[in-house]
């Protein structure tokens, strides 16, 4: 099991814990993370730009091919718009031919169909639920779980092909394998909020606000998230969310670590224990 | 040696006053705007660095740690730069300050100094030559190089190939070799000086004309002669192996050589350019010798974006402390977005110097909207801090310079859209007329009809939409829902969509695109109307609305030089 590993650009600054875990955990289940120097996903540009956007993705895909590696993310945004860009090129010859001029000024070639997955897809097609829940040293049994899907994972389905977009089961299948109890809730594949945050901050706080009141009403202890920029938009301080107590939005990665006993629980676990070991 | 002396104060005058005037140059606080953020802790800190001095003098600034790290030719290139320009300055140039009070029997034409001399020269030009391989050979350095690249490079090679070709142009000239005899010779009889010619000449390769006696007889002589009187101060001019191979290889056209008296010349162009590189120390890459050291010190071989001691001063030395190796660019996680929108202000070793300028208030608007879109384009994955050989904090710059950007409402095409109406900015858009972007990429999703002629206005794409959920008044709130902006595109009125803020405050999230019973891209769609619209108001460098908007002052059109405060929710917000 070895990957590309392609963490996206806001890990470094801006979440670096989510590195450390993604890392640890892959080490511990024996998921080798290949760094190469990757571009930019595509993803923040595809507003403005389209060229630039497909550009950047196809550029990565190259980077891989090079090293003969399939591209694995935690992050589901540039997961999407990596998956995204391969639809586009598959669909549009005059932005493929565009790209194609690019990537030979680089002198770089057109790559062949490079896999791309987002992490919980490596999980549970290369360890599966079955090996997580033997490698569990302390299961987070009484944990009430709401698995916050992801919009550009799941969304368009043909495209990402990453679940069923109407029906998902991958992150529960992963979380309850360690012992975890998912919730069932309403707006559980609904978006986050962070595509505008900065550009509508009114509407970006009103749709996490929502999301989160949802999954309290529906009894969950902490959020799973399984993306760079859902993380960083609930973890954004904001003055409402003080005032209502809400779920914590935990990393799954975290949550994984906790129970395989790799780090101590990253929230306080029902048995009343802050720590996991 | 007195027109020397005018010519080394004047340099001198200059390099101070430029120093002096960039360091004093008040930054205008639209550019980098930040406030002291640690003055309390600010003496620890400083201690802090200082105890650390003397381990970042050595790993950071001697031996090139962050060089190394980046690019290990780089470092190779800089190492043999620094260390043999360095020696030349120390104990060439400055020689009456440093060799000859602090070294017993000094003399430049002995060894070894004559000799360190030319290895010193030689690793230079070695280093120089690198550079010049790396400026041309690397395909993403070509954008990131400009006339100051050059200009330093060229130089820092000419100063050292001018001082070779002095040397080599004194070692074959008679009047050199008769200005050394009138001084410091005196003959016994007339057949001294043709021996002693004969022996310069065969031995040391002064070309005389006619031609010294090469009679073996009259060279031992010579040989006699010159240790005798000569050899205290001049070792053979073999040692000084660069410049006797220069010699030896414009002899034959030695005659004219010395005739032109080309050795003077070489002299007013060594020292000419010396003082040329001195005068111009202040200006561009140039400073990073005094710049980039002292950053280094104060960056305690951190290489993250943490900003310690946490203080404008601090913030400052790292501003101008570029070296312009273009490092960052070439691994700049946008520097494909660069390759597509040609922008060079995406790339950061281009954007700093934009971002200098501007903080000098010397750019124009279009240059600011420029600067504002490199600024904008950066994703913040600290790639180029990380990898700075000269340890410039560049994070902690551009997240500054991004917030000034913001601040006046220069933070791109969202914020420029928010501050007219969407039928205003129909009406400007409409006149305006399809961009070249529409022209030649064109015949996208909005404006194919396929795309959308499916649609059967079933509002299933409004009713699945979580941004219309959120909005109390989605008619008031966001001007057109998903569905009515499907059936303006299917009527052939897209000017009428592509300000409208359900396109711009789209979430992206898909779902109306995932539950369309007829399989119609509407998310893409709302994604290329936004492209379309920014790429009209690109065109016509737009960074406010030309009209006077809702809540906003009136201004006249293009007036987009002065900062205005961002009219927050001037089409309404849903409370």
């Amino acid at each position: 099991m070895k990957y590309a590993y392609f963490p996206g650009c806001k890990i470094a600054h801006h979440l670096p814990d989510y590195g450390t875990s993604v890392r640890s955990l892959c080490t511990a289940l024996g998921i080798t993370l290949v760094p190469l120097e990757f571009s930019c996903c595509g993803w923040p540009v595809r507003h403005e730009n389209a060229v630039a956007s497909v550009f950047s993705a196809v550029r990565n895909f190259a980077v891989a091919a090079r090293a003969g590696l399939s591209i694995v993310t935690p992050c589901k945004c540039c997961f999407g718009n990596l998956k995204y860009a391969q639809a586009r090129m598959a669909s549009d010859a005059g932005l493929a031919a565009e790209v194609g001029n690019l990537l030979g000024r680089e002198g770089l070639p057109l790559p062949d169909r490079v896999e791309v997955l987002h992490l919980l897809n490596v999980l549970d097609r290369d360890i599966g639920a079955d090996r997580l829940r033997e490698r569990t040293v302390r299961p987070l049994h009484g944990l009430k779980v709401a698995c916050h899907y992801g919009c550009h994972a799941l969304r368009p389905g043909n495209v990402t092909e990453f679940d069923d977009p109407l029906a998902p089961t991958v992150f529960e299948r992963i979380l309850t394998a360690v012992g975890a109890t998912t919730v069932e809730w309403d707006l559980r594949l609904e978006c986050c909020g962070n595509p505008l945050r900065g550009r509508d901050d009114t509407i970006s706080d009103a749709l996490m606000r929502k999301k989160r009141e949802n999954a309290r009403a529906a009894g969950a202890d902490v959020l799973a998230t399984g993306c760079t920029y859902c993380q960083m938009q609930f973890a954004a301080p904001s003055g409402e969310e003080k005032t209502h107590p809400a779920p914590d939005a935990i990393l799954f990665t975290q949550l994984l670590e906790a129970a395989l006993g790799l780090a101590p629980a990253p929230c306080a676990m029902p048995d009343g224990t802050t720590e996991a070991r | 040696m007195t027109v020397f002396r005018l010519l080394l104060v004047s340099a001198v005058c200059l390099c101070l006053a430029g120093i002096i005037r960039r360091y004093a140059r008040r930054l205008s606080g639209s550019a980098l705007p930040r406030q002291d953020r640690s003055r309390g802790r600010t003496p620890w800190q400083i201690t802090h660095i200082l105890l650390h001095l003397p381990v970042t003098l050595i790993t950071d600034v001697l031996l090139l740690r962050r060089t190394l790290r980046t690019s290990p030719y780089r470092w190779v290139m800089h190492a043999l730069t620094l260390s043999g320009f360095t020696g030349l300055l120390l104990f060439h140039a400055l020689d009456d300050v440093v060799s000859r009070p602090f070294i017993a029997g000094y003399e430049s034409t002995l060894d070894p100094w004559q000799w360190l001399r030319n290895l010193l020269g030689g690793l230079v030009v070695a280093g120089c030559l690198m550079a010049l391989v790396r400026r041309l050979r690397t395909r993403g350095l070509r954008p990131a190089t400009r006339l100051q690249d050059w200009l330093f490079m060229g130089m820092v090679a000419g100063i050292v190939l001018s001082g070779f070709a002095l040397e080599a142009t004194k070692i074959i000239s008679p009047n050199v070799f008769n200005r050394m005899t009138d001084t410091y010779f005196v003959p016994e009889s007339d057949a001294d000086i043709p021996a002693l010619q004969a022996f310069w000449s065969a031995r040391n390769g002064v070309r005389f004309s006619p031609p010294a006696g090469t009679d073996a007889e009259l060279i031992a002589r010579g040989a006699e002669l010159h240790a005798d009187n000569c050899s205290y101060c001049h070792a053979d001019t073999s040692s000084a192996f660069l410049s006797r191979a220069l010699a030896t290889a414009i002899s034959p056209a030695a005659d004219a050589l010395n005739a032109a008296q080309t050795d003077a010349f070489f002299w007013f162009l060594h020292v000419g350019l010396a003082l040329a590189g001195l005068a111009l120390l202040p200006y561009g890459k140039f400073l990073h010798p005094v710049a980039t050291p002292l950053n280094l010190v104060l960056r305690n071989r951190r290489h993250d974006a943490a900003t310690i001691p946490d203080t404008a001063t601090a913030a400052r030395l790292g501003f101008e402390a570029c070296t312009r190796c273009g490092e960052c660019s070439l691994h700049c996680s946008v520097a494909p977005h660069f390759a597509a929108m040609g922008n060079p202000n995406i790339l950061p070793s281009e954007k700093l110097v934009s971002l200098r300028k501007h903080a000098a208030g010397a750019l124009d608007t279009s240059a600011i909207n420029a600067l504002a879109e490199g600024s904008r384009i950066c994703t913040e994955c600290m790639r180029c801090t990380d990898i700075c050989p000269s340890g410039i904090n560049l994070q902690d710059l551009w997240l500054s310079s991004k917030q000034a950007l913001r601040q006046q409402a220069l933070d791109g095409p969202n914020t420029t859209i928010r501050q007219c109406t969407a039928t205003q900015w129909a009406e400007v858009l409409r006149t305006q007329g399809a961009s070249r972007f529409e022209q030649v990429r064109g015949n996208g999703l909005a404006d194919r009809a396929e795309s959308f002629w499916g649609c059967v206005q079933c509002t299933t794409c409004t009713s699945v939409c979580p941004v219309v959920a959120v909005s109390e008044a989605p008619a008031k709130d966001l001007d057109l829902t998903p569905q009515q902006i499907m059936n303006l595109l299917r009527m052939g009125l897209k000017d009428q969509t592509l300000a409208a803020r359900m396109v711009w405050s789209c979430t992206t999230c898909y779902k109306c695109q995932e539950h369309c019973p007829q399989n119609i891209q509407v998310a893409d769609i709302l994604f290329e109307l936004r492209q379309i619209a920014t790429e009209r108001l690109r065109e016509r460098d737009l960074t406010a609305c030309p009209l006077p908007g809702p809540s906003a002052p009136a201004r006249a059109p293009m007036d987009n030089a002065l900062p205005h405060p961002a009219p927050k929710g001037s089409s309404g917000d849903p409370a």
